[in-house]
């Protein structure tokens, strides 16, 4: 037997990190599934959690373990060019409210983007921070190349973009109970807008047009961030 | 489902050549996105290999950004040292955001719902 052939092999192919990170978020999604749908153990985080660890034990580098993974990421692209039809489904819904809906997306989409990097200023966070924190309320793929493009740091983004999501989903009901928001399709419209996917899959348990109303916001929200953002970006720093 | 994946790779490469060629800021697959759209909206309706292809894509969406989500154990010193301001940013921006928007859009709904009473 050659233990040190085999040893090579597993250190070398990529296999060994595909099937890690395809293994380990097959077991989140059953922990997830498990617990109920509990927003805190979504799968991402599960398996963000083993992942990190054998890196970090084994003392691998992001960019070794990157290389093995490529392909998964390589996927953002058509998911974000997929994002379109689920888009298109709920398209409808915009000739229902337009105004309320054109409005509430560039004010609060705005809004939403300014608060969070004023608080950042104000806590005296530098620059990259700031900049990946522009992309916090966008669906993860869009928010992940644009992120690239604006020079901002990716994965602090992906970060940002996730932890977003999660209190979005967690404080949104009680949010909009202290507030006494009257519509559904207001709740999932800021849901969708603020929380992206995350969001989204908690306006799916308040109701059906707010799922619609969620999916429509993060989608419009998305192209909206992604065109203008770097425009924006480039201008200030022009 | 071949059809409806060639379809969603048809249009992220054409995006991409676009922003390419006309050097702009808008990351080619979101201009894909966008040309699926109106494609869409023009051809009135999708069809079911596309509908696959989409579905498989978007039903493990957050297993796609892994490896760049994995990318925060080169950030360690950033985050350590800005931990404060990154927390109150993401937990009371959050917050806020999520009550101007919802206010803002029921406000905007009811004001609509008394116009087109009258």
């Amino acid at each position: 037997m050659n233990i040190d052939a085999l040893i090579e092999y597993i250190t070398t192919t990529p296999l060994t990190w595909l099937l890690l990170t395809l293994g380990a978020f097959k077991f989140g999604i059953i922990v997830y599934e498990k617990s109920n749908k509990q927003t805190l153990l979504q799968p991402i985080i599960v398996s963000y959690l083993i992942i990190m660890s054998v890196i970090l034990l084994t003392g691998t580098t992001y960019e070794e373990y990157f290389k093995g993974v490529e392909i998964i990421h390589f996927f953002l692209g058509p998911a974000t060019v997929a994002l379109a039809l689920p888009l298109y489904n709920n398209l409808k819904h915009v000739k229902l409210l337009f105004i309320p809906i054109l409005i509430t997306l560039f004010v609060a989409g705005v809004f939403s983007i300014l608060i969070a990097i004023s608080l950042l200023w104000l806590f005296g966070a530098e620059l990259p921070t700031i900049l990946s924190m522009t992309t916090k309320s966008i669906t993860a793929p869009i928010a992940i190349i644009t992120s690239e493009q604006i020079g901002a740091i990716p994965s602090l983004a992906v970060g940002f973009v996730i932890i977003t999501g999660i209190i979005g989903a967690l404080l949104g009901t009680a949010i909009f109970k202290m507030l006494n928001i009257k519509y559904d399709t207001s709740k999932g419209f800021a849901l969708g807008l603020i929380s992206h996917g995350i969001g989204t899959a908690r306006a799916i348990e308040i109701s059906e047009k707010a799922a619609a109303f969620s999916a429509l916001a993060m989608g419009l929200g998305g192209i909206m961030t992604a065109v203008f953002l770097p425009l924006i970006i480039q201008m200030v720093f022009e | 489902m071949l059809k409806g994946i060639i379809t969603l790779l048809s249009f992220q490469f054409l995006g991409e050549c676009i922003s390419k060629l006309f050097s702009l800021l808008v990351p080619g697959p979101v201009i894909g996105m966008v040309l699926l759209l109106l494609f869409l909206i023009i051809r009135k309706s999708s069809f079911i290999s596309l509908d696959n292809a989409v579905s498989i894509h978007l039903r493990y969406l957050p297993l796609l950004f892994i490896p760049a989500a994995m990318g925060i154990i080169t950030q360690v010193d950033i985050i350590t040292k800005e931990f404060w301001a990154i927390l109150f940013s993401l937990v009371l921006g959050t917050i806020i955001a999520l009550m101007f928007a919802s206010k803002l859009m029921d406000y905007l709904t009811v004001r609509q719902e008394k116009k087109d009473e009258y």
